[in-house]
């Protein structure tokens, strides 16, 4: 029984994410063995089966590879629903900025936003992070650790950049004038 | 009774269209010179009027009231309207403004950047890569066997479904309010009497069925009701979509589920 084998086990059984830390933890062994059986699993998963090593929100889960999601979404019939626009924009905006409170939010987007930021915590993409302290303590927003499992993040380091041809845009205006 | 032009020609302050008051002068520690100079000074920041004292300036007035011989009212009316305007502005300087703290006048002042206009590239990233990570599926933290069995077959119900739509009603409620001691408590009949009136053929989610705003301890009480009414088979409730729904259930309890 190899220690690839082992940590198949564990995240065949785990419902979340597991790090590195808490495999070695489990198997006593050390972090860096088990990365090196992360990897020796990693291709051999991608070698065959039906499943895949999936490294996100903080840690390696197990999940079916995208070629088998018809047959799954068949089998599931899961209700994935879109996210909006406006979701999307307040996501966004909490995630690049986080924490902050209700009123930023909506100083950014120059629109009301109550409702958005109760719809994504009712999705558990964001959540109550902690108090402002200014007058009144307002409720600071931060995203959650279903945000990133969503995303297919592993964390926030790996959020897209915001707008990257936006200083490049800026400076070959002032450079025609 | 001297026409309004020539008065305006003495010492006009027509921007804020006022007939300039009469020569009346004012003389105060910080201040020498005519009620019309102090006005204009005023106005023009020269002179900050919570340096100057404005009652030997009333007295002045008063003076002028008394020893005025022919009476131009016209002119007494400027005069009042101008010690009236620094009276006002000194009464709105008198009271206590508290400052904001420094970095509140920061933040204030702090536009946001970049604006929900400059997210649009990342929005897209992320969205992308929502639709990719939909194509991935793990193992569901639900997928393990039920802690609790329900009394009363719902099909594809399941007491996590049920607890999971609990959670999220009771996010909504309201804090608790302080209530009298002694207040008599609704009992569990009566309140299976109202959810039974609220529910319809029609399937609705909890947030549906309860009004805001209620309190956590009336969101249970409703969710008890309900359970209750299931089990009584007066209720039935669905899976549709990511929500539990709920509505009147067409069968009839037998006797002894009614008895019970």
């Amino acid at each position: 029984m190899s220690l690839a084998d082992q940590i198949e086990a564990l995240l065949f059984v785990a419902d979340e994410p597991a790090n590195a830390r808490t495999l070695a933890t489990a198997l006593q062994v050390t972090e860096g063995q088990v990365e090196q059986a992360l990897e020796v699993l990693d291709r051999r998963l991608e070698e065959k089966g039906s499943l895949r090593l999936v490294q996100l929100a903080g840690g390696y889960q197990l999940g079916t590879k995208p070629e088998y999601a018809n047959i799954i979404a068949a089998f599931l019939k899961p209700q994935r629903q879109k996210l909006s626009k406006s979701l999307m924009e307040v996501l966004a905006i909490v995630a690049y900025n986080q924490p902050l409170t209700m009123a930023e939010i909506e100083q950014v987007r120059g629109v009301q936003s109550d409702y958005s930021v109760r719809a994504l915590v009712e999705r558990r993409l964001i959540q109550d992070v902690g108090r402002k302290p200014v007058p009144g303590r307002p409720v600071l927003y931060g995203t959650t650790q279903e945000f990133l499992h969503q995303f297919k993040l592993y964390d926030l380091k790996d959020l897209p950049p915001i707008d990257p041809n936006r200083e490049e845009i800026s400076t070959s205006l002032f450079d025609e004038h | 009774m001297a026409p309004r032009q020539s008065l305006a020609e003495r010492s006009a302050i027509s921007a804020l269209g006022v007939i300039a008051p009469p020569p009346i002068h004012v003389t105060t520690p910080t201040f020498d010179g005519s009620l019309a100079m102090l006005f204009q000074c005023v106005r023009d920041h020269k002179v900050h009027l919570l340096d100057v004292p404005l009652y030997p300036i009333c007295e002045s007035y008063f003076l002028y009231l008394i020893n005025l011989d022919d009476a131009n009212l016209d002119e007494a009316a400027a005069a009042l309207s101008a010690l009236a305007y620094l009276l006002e502005r000194k009464a709105w300087l008198l009271l206590p403004v508290e400052d904001p703290e420094p970095d509140m006048i920061e933040e204030m002042m702090e536009l946001p950047s970049p604006t929900a206009y400059e997210y649009e590239v990342a929005i897209e990233s992320l969205r992308i890569w929502h639709e990719e990570r939909a194509q991935i599926f793990f193992r569901s933290p639900e997928s393990g066997p039920d802690t609790y069995e329900l009394p009363v077959n719902l099909e594809n119900v399941s007491t996590g479904d049920l607890a999971k739509a609990l959670e999220k009603l009771l996010r909504r409620a309201k804090p608790e309010a302080v209530k009298p001691l002694n207040k008599p408590r609704k009992s569990l009949s009566d309140q299976m009497r109202i959810v039974l009136h609220t529910l319809t053929d029609e399937w609705q989610s909890l947030e549906q069925l309860v009004q805001e705003p209620y309190t956590r301890s009336e969101a249970v009480y409703w969710f008890l009701a309900l359970l209750e009414l299931i089990r009584l088979g007066q209720a039935a409730a669905q899976i549709e979509g990511e929500d539990v729904v709920f509505a009147r259930a067409s069968r009839k309890p037998n006797e002894a589920e009614a008895k019970s």
